[in-house]
C-alpha cells in the first residue's frame, strides 16, 4: 500500500474523530450545580488540547503524502535545531499555563466550602446509602463506628447533646433545598465508596477512619441518580441512591416528616417498655 | 583500570563530567559487582524508607496513645529496669561486626588470608548474635503479650510494625550470616587466592567479592541504626 | 569463539597496537578511539541442552524466554477482556459471568497487562535481547543473575495463575488493590486469591530487581569502545531510564504487598480502620487505607513510564531506520526521557485527587502532572519533524509508528484532562480514565511492541515477516482499536463510572447500551486480528523471505554481528569499534543512504557528518 492509502485513511481517522466529537449523542448531561466552571475549563482543554492533537496528526499526515520513498530523494540532514526547540517548549508551556491557571482556580473554589453550606453527612457502606442532617442546633453529633448497633444505626455518640436532635434518614432518597450550598460529608462504614451525581458534576471518595467533605450548590430542582464511583466489592454497580433537589416548601414539608435521633430512640424505649409490660402481664 | 590510568584522569566536577561522556564505563575502574551491589542497596534503602515513613505516618495519626518505648524495651537486671538496654548491645554489636567487616575488606586486598578469614568469621559471629538478641527480644515481647494485631500497652499498629520492620531488617542479617560464613570458608580455603570458580555462578572468586559482602554488611548496620533511632528512641 | 573460559576478569590495560584502526599510534588520527580499559568478558557457554536452552545464560535465549511468557499472559489478558465486553456488550449473553467473575476478570486482565505482559515485555524480552547487542557488548554483565530473574518471572506468573484455580478463584479487587475491600468478603478471592496476587507481585519484584541491576550495569560499564552514552540508540536510553525508575518505584508496590499481606494473614491493621460488615465490628483499627494509596501510586505512577519510556526510546529507532533520517533532537529527546523519568516521581498523588487526601495537594500534584507534560509533547514535535524532509518507507514497521504517533497523542491528550485536578473530580472513576489508559498505555505501546517484532524479527530469525499479513494485521488493529477507545472518552463524559459489572436498569444510562454492544463489537474483531499476527509470525518463521544481514540497512550495532541470527557472544572474534550515533542517514556527501556505527571516518572522508 502506498503512502497515498496511507495517508488518507489516517486522514480519515482524524476528521472523524472531529465530527465525532462535533456529532456525538453522548455528552455530559446539562448541570445542576453551580460547578459549571468544570465545564467550563472541560471546553477549554478541548480547544487547546484538541487543537495541537488535530495540528500534530495533520502535520504527519502531510509528511506522509509528501515525503514517500523515493530512491535518490534529497533528504534533510539536520540533527538538531535550537532555535525551533526553544519556541516549541515555550509554546507548550504557555498551553501548559493557560489550562492550569483556571483549573487551579476552579479547585480553590472546589476546596473551600462557603459559611453557610448545610452540612449533610452521608454515610456508605456495602451497598447503600444513609443520610444525617445537624437539626436545629446546626451541629451533628460525633459519631463511631464501633458503636453502631441495631438500636443506633449511624452510632451517635449517646453522651454529645448535639447528636439528640440529629435528622436520620435511613432510606437512599436525599432531598435538598435548591440554591443552598451543601457541604456533603463523607462517612464510609466499612471500605471505600464515592457519592457521585453525574449532573453536579463534584465527588468525593468516602474512606473508613476519617471524614472527608466536597461542596456544591444545586440548582435544578428535579431527581438526581447517585452512582456509587469508588469499587467497594461485588454490589458496587448496585449502589444507588437518589437526589432530590426541591423548591423550599417541598422540601421543608420533606424535611418535618424525618426521624430525629431522639425520637429513634424514644421509640426503641416504648417498644422496650411495652415488651417488659408484655412479659411482666403473661408472667 | 590500573591505578596508573585512573590517576591520570581529570578530577572533580570536569571530570565526573568527562567520565560520563567517555565511552565504555560511566564509572571508571568501579568493578561490575560492586556497582550492582550499590545500585541494589538504593533500591533497598528505598524499601526501608517506605517501612519507616508508613511507620511515622501510622505513629503520628495515631488515636490510641502510642506505648512507651523505654519502658517496653527495658530489660531487668536484678530488680532494676534498665530502659533500651539490649538494644544498646545489639547496635555494640552490628557496629562492631561492621569494624571487623571493613578489617577484612583491608586485609583481604592485602592479600593476607588468615587475617581476612578470622575477620570475617568474626563478623558472621557478631550477626549471628545479632539476630540472636533480636529473637530473644522478640521471644521476650510476645511473651509479654505484644502480637501483630494487638498489644497491652498501646495502640495496635505498634507491634504490627515493630515485627514487621524489624523482622525484615533480621532477614537482611540473617541472608549476611549466611553469606558470612560461606565466605569465611571460601577465604580459608583460599579460593579468593586461586581464584576458583564459583560453585553456583562459575565466576572467578576475588577479593573484590568480600568488599562487596561488606558494602552489603555496612548497609545493614545503617538500616540498624535508623530503625534503633525512629522506632526505639522516638 | 574459544569453549574455553577467558582469562580473569580484573582489568587490564591493552597494548596501544592492537587498538587504533590505522597503522599510526598518534592521537590525531581520525579513527582513533580510546583503547579498552576492561579485559574481554568471562561468558559461560552451556553445554547440555538444559544449560543451553532452560537455564540458559545467554541474554539472547533469556530475552526470548521473557517475551514467550510475556505474550502468554498477554493472551489470557487479552481472552479476559473478550469476557469482560461480552458482558457489558451483550448483558443477557453469557450468564455465567456473574458479578464476582466480572471484577475478577478485571482485576487480572489489569494487572497482567500491566505487570506481567507490557513490563516484563519491554525490560524483560527487548531489554535483555537488544541491551548488550545495542551497546557493543558480549552479554549482560553477570548472566547467571540475569537466568535467574528470569526463573523468578516465571515462578511469579506460576503463583499468579494458580490463583485462578483456588478456593475463592483469583482476587476480584480491581488491580489497584484498595484496602479495606481487597481482603474483606465483600470483594470476590479475598482469601487465597489476595495472597496469591500478592506473593506473586513480591516475587516479580525480587525477580525484575535483578534483572535490572545486570541492564542498569551493563550499559553503563560494559559498553564497547567509541560506545559514549550520547552514542546509545534512543531505544537503549528508554529501557535505562525505565529500569532505573523500576529500581525505585518497585519498592513501594513490594512494602504495600508486605503490608497488605500481613493485614489480611494476622490480622495487622496497617491500612484497616474501624469497620462494621453484617452488623458485625471487625477487630481491626487505627490503619489507613489513604496511606495504601500513596504507596500504591508511589509505584504505579513510574510504573506506566517504564512501559512508556522504553517504547519511546524503541518508536524513535524504528522511525529514523523507517524514514531514513536521523531522529530529530537527539539530545534533547534524551533529556526528555531522562526528565520524563525524574519528574514521574512527582506526579503520583494526581491518581488520588478524590481520594480524600489532604486537598492542598492537588495543587501540587497537578502542577508537576503538567509540567510532565512538556517533555512529552517535545518528544512527539521530535518524532514528526523526523518524518519533514525524510524518505519514508511505508512498510508495516511505519505503519505501526504512525499509528502510535496517533494514539499516543490522544491519549496524552486526555491525560491532560485528568491531570488537571478540577476537571478530573468529574471525570474520575469514569470511562474516561479507562478510554484514556488504555489509548496512552494499551494501543499506543502495543503499537511499538508490534512494530518492533516486525522490525527485529528478521535480526532474531534470520526471515521476514510477511508485509501483506502485516498491512492487514496494522489496519484492523489500529482501526478497530482506536474505534473501541475513541468513543469511550464520551461515555465518561455522561458520567458512566467504571468497574460496573452492568448498568443496572439505571434510566440515567440507558443511552450507554448501544455503544457498549459496538465497543464489544469492535474489540471481538481486534482480538480476532491477533492471529492473523501470530500466523504470521508462526508461517514465517518456516517460509519466510530469508533477511540476509541488516535488511532494513540500519545503522545500530545489533545488525553488525557476525552471523544472523547472532550467536553466544554476539560479536565474534573482535568487539565493534563505535565511531558515530546510530542516526547518520542520508548525510550529505556520504554515497549510501547509511552510514553504520562502526563505519570509521577515514572510510567516509567526504561526508558531512555532525561530531557525535
Amino acid at each position: 500500500m502506498q503512502n497515498m492509502h496511507a495517508g488518507f485513511i489516517f486522514l480519515a481517522v482524524i476528521v472523524g474523530s472531529v465530527l465525532f466529537h462535533i456529532f456525538t449523542p453522548w455528552w455530559w448531561t446539562d448541570i445542576a450545580s453551580n460547578w459549571g466552571a468544570m465545564d467550563d475549563t472541560i471546553n477549554l482543554t478541548f480547544w487547546i488540547g484538541g487543537g495541537v492533537f488535530i495540528l500534530v496528526c495533520l502535520f504527519m499526515v502531510y509528511c506522509v503524502f509528501k515525503f514517500s520513498y523515493k530512491e535518490g530523494r534529497k533528504v534533510e540532514y539536520k540533527p538538531e535545531d535550537h532555535k525551533l526547540e526553544k519556541i516549541l517548549t515555550v509554546l507548550t508551556t504557555v498551553g501548559v499555563i493557560a489550562l492550569l491557571a483556571p483549573g487551579l482556580i476552579v479547585y480553590n473554589n472546589y476546596i473551600n466550602v462557603p459559611k453557610n453550606a448545610l452540612e449533610v453527612e452521608v454515610n456508605a457502606w456495602q451497598w447503600g446509602w444513609q443520610y444525617r442532617l445537624p437539626g436545629e442546633d446546626g451541629k451533628l453529633g460525633t459519631a463511631q463506628v464501633a458503636k453502631i448497633t441495631d438500636d443506633n444505626p449511624f452510632g451517635i455518640n449517646l453522651d454529645d447533646p448535639y447528636g439528640k436532635d440529629d435528622i436520620l434518614i435511613q432510606s437512599d432518597e436525599l432531598h435538598l433545598k435548591t440554591d443552598r450550598p451543601v457541604k456533603i460529608l463523607l462517612r464510609s462504614l466499612d471500605v471505600l465508596h464515592n457519592f457521585y451525581v453525574p449532573q453536579f458534576r463534584s465527588k468525593m471518595d468516602a474512606i473508613p477512619g476519617i471524614i472527608t467533605y466536597y461542596w456544591f450548590e444545586p440548582n435544578k430542582v428535579g431527581e438526581y441518580e447517585v452512582l456509587c464511583a469508588e469499587y467497594c466489592g461485588v454490589g458496587h454497580y448496585a449502589m444507588r441512591a437518589i437526589v432530590i433537589v426541591d423548591s423550599e416548601e417541598s422540601y421543608e414539608n420533606w424535611i418535618n416528616e424525618q426521624e430525629t435521633f431522639s425520637s429513634l430512640i424514644a421509640k426503641q424505649n416504648n417498644d422496650k417498655l411495652k415488651k417488659t409490660r408484655i412479659a411482666k402481664k403473661d408472667n | 583500570m590500573s591505578d596508573n590510568t585512573l590517576n591520570n584522569l581529570p578530577g572533580g566536577y570536569k571530570g565526573m563530567a568527562h567520565d560520563m561522556g567517555s565511552d565504555q564505563t560511566a564509572f571508571k575502574g568501579v568493578q561490575w559487582g560492586k556497582f550492582m551491589m550499590w545500585i541494589f542497596l538504593l533500591s533497598d534503602t528505598f524499601i526501608f524508607s517506605c517501612f519507616l515513613i508508613s511507620y511515622m505516618k501510622g505513629r503520628s495519626s495515631t488515636v490510641v496513645d502510642w506505648p512507651n518505648t523505654s519502658e517496653v524495651f527495658s530489660l531487668h537486671v536484678g530488680s532494676v529496669p534498665v530502659p533500651l538496654l539490649l538494644i544498646a548491645i545489639m547496635t555494640f554489636v552490628l557496629i562492631t561486626s561492621s569494624g571487623t567487616m571493613a578489617l577484612a575488606v583491608k586485609f583481604g586486598y592485602e592479600k593476607n588470608r588468615k587475617m581476612c578469614a578470622w575477620l570475617v568469621l568474626a563478623t558472621a559471629i557478631g550477626g549471628l548474635t545479632f539476630v540472636g538478641m533480636q529473637m530473644f527480644e522478640w521471644s521476650k515481647l510476645i511473651h509479654e503479650g505484644v502480637r501483630p494485631w494487638s498489644n497491652p500497652f498501646g495502640a495496635k499498629q505498634f507491634g504490627s510494625f515493630f515485627f514487621m520492620i524489624t523482622g525484615f531488617h533480621g532477614v537482611h542479617v540473617s541472608i549476611g550470616v549466611i553469606f558470612l560464613f560461606i565466605f569465611a570458608r571460601k577465604t580459608f580455603r583460599g579460593d579468593f587466592d586461586t581464584g576458583k570458580r564459583g560453585f553456583f555462578t562459575s565466576q572467578k572468586s576475588d577479593y573484590v567479592a568480600i568488599e562487596i559482602l561488606g558494602l552489603y554488611w555496612h548497609f545493614v548496620d545503617l538500616v540498624w541504626v535508623f530503625i534503633f533511632a525512629f522506632f526505639y528512641l522516638w | 569463539m574459544s569453549d574455553e573460559y577467558n582469562q580473569n576478569n580484573t582489568p587490564l590495560e591493552a597494548q596501544s597496537s592492537e587498538t587504533m584502526s590505522g597503522s599510526s599510534s598518534s592521537k590525531t588520527d581520525i579513527d582513533y578511539v580510546r583503547p579498552a580499559e576492561l579485559s574481554e568478558q568471562d561468558l559461560y557457554h552451556g553445554k547440555s541442552f538444559i544449560t543451553k536452552w532452560i537455564f540458559c545464560q545467554d541474554a539472547k535465549v533469556i530475552g526470548v524466554q521473557y517475551f514467550l511468557t510475556a505474550v502468554f499472559t498477554g493472551i489470557v489478558g487479552l481472552v479476559l477482556s473478550w469476557l469482560m465486553r461480552l458482558q457489558l456488550g451483550f448483558p443477557e449473553l453469557v450468564p455465567f459471568i456473574t458479578a464476582e467473575h466480572y471484577y475478577q476478570f478485571v482485576t487480572m486482565h489489569g494487572m497482567i497487562m500491566v505487570v506481567y505482559f507490557l513490563t516484563a515485555l519491554f525490560l524483560g524480552g527487548f531489554g535483555n535481547y537488544l541491551i548488550p547487542l545495542m551497546v557493543g557488548s558480549r552479554d549482560m554483565i553477570f548472566p547467571y543473575v540475569n537466568m535467574v530473574s528470569y526463573w523468578m518471572f516465571f515462578i511469579a506468573v506460576c503463583v499468579l495463575m494458580a490463583s485462578f484455580f483456588v478456593p475463592g478463584g483469583p482476587t476480584g479487587a480491581g488491580w489497584t488493590l484498595y484496602p479495606p475491600q481487597a481482603i474483606l468478603p465483600g470483594s470476590p478471592g479475598s482469601g487465597m486469591g489476595i495472597i496469591l496476587m500478592l506473593t506473586s507481585l513480591s516475587l516479580f519484584v525480587i525477580g525484575f530487581t535483578m534483572g535490572g541491576l545486570n541492564y542498569l550495569v551493563t550499559i553503563l560499564q560494559a559498553r564497547t569502545r567509541g560506545m559514549t552514552l550520547m552514542r546509545m540508540p534512543l531505544t537503549i536510553w528508554g529501557i535505562f531510564t525505565a529500569t532505573a525508575l523500576a529500581m525505585l518505584a518497585f519498592p513501594a508496590l513490594l512494602v504495600s504487598c508486605i503490608m497488605m499481606t500481613l493485614d489480611k494473614v494476622l490480622e495487622t491493621s496497617f491500612f484497616m480502620p474501624a469497620i462494621i460488615q453484617a452488623g458485625e465490628v471487625l477487630d481491626y483499627g487505627g490503619g489507613s487505607p489513604v496511606l495504601f494509596q500513596h504507596l500504591f501510586w508511589f509505584f504505579g505512577h513510574p510504573e506506566v513510564y517504564i512501559v512508556a519510556l522504553p517504547a519511546f526510546g524503541i518508536v524513535s529507532d524504528l522511525i529514523s531506520v523507517h524514514a531514513r533520517k536521523n531522529i530529530f533532537g537527539y539530545r534533547m529527546m534524551v533529556w526528555a526521557i531522562v526528565g520524563i523519568g525524574g519528574l514521574s516521581f512527582f506526579v503520583w498523588a494526581h491518581h488520588m485527587y478524590v481520594s480524600g487526601m489532604n486537598p492542598w495537594f492537588g495543587f501540587f500534584f497537578a502542577t508537576t502532572t503538567l509540567i510532565i507534560a512538556v517533555p512529552t509533547a517535545l518528544k512527539v514535535y521530535n518524532w514528526i519533524i523526523t518524518l519533514f524532509r525524510a524518505n519514508i518507507r511505508m512498510n508495516t514497521v511505519m505503519l505501526f509508528c504512525l499509528g502510535f504517533i496517533v494514539t499516543f497523542v490522544n491519549g496524552g491528550i486526555t491525560g491532560i484532562f485528568l491531570g488537571n485536578v478540577a476537571v478530573d473530580i468529574p471525570l474520575s472513576d469514569t470511562y474516561f480514565v479507562i478510554a484514556h489508559f488504555h489509548m496512552v498505555m494499551g494501543i499506543a505501546p502495543l503499537m511499538v511492541i508490534m512494530g518492533a517484532v516486525y522490525h527485529w524479527f528478521p535480526l532474531v530469525t534470520g526471515r521476514m515477516l510477511s508485509e501483506k499479513l502485516g498491512k492487514w494485521h496494522f489496519w484492523i488493529t489500529f482501526l478497530g482499536a482506536y474505534s473501541i477507545y475513541f468513543p469511550m472518552h464520551y461515555l465518561g463524559f455522561i458520567g458512566v463510572p467504571r468497574r460496573y459489572f452492568e448498568m443496572y436498569d439505571s434510566p440515567y444510562m440507558a443511552s450507554a447500551v448501544g455503544m457498549n454492544e459496538f465497543i464489544t463489537v469492535a474489540a471481538l474483531i481486534v482480538g480476532a486480528a491477533q492471529f492473523i499476527f501470530i500466523y504470521n509470525i508462526i508461517t514465517s518463521l518456516r517460509i519466510g523471505k530469508p533477511a540476509g544481514k541488516n535488511p532494513w540497512k540500519a545503522n545500530s550495532l545489533e545488525w553488525l554481528t557476525s552471523e544472523v541470527p547472532p550467536v553466544h557472544g554476539n560479536f565474534g572474534e573482535k568487539l565493534p569499534v563505535v565511531h558515530r550515533w546510530p542516526y547518520d542517514f542520508n548525510v550529505p556527501g556520504s554515497k549510501e543512504d547509511y552510514i553504520p556505527q562502526t563505519t570509521p571516518p577515514s572510510e567516509v572522508i567526504g561526508a558531512e557528518v555532525e561530531k557525535t
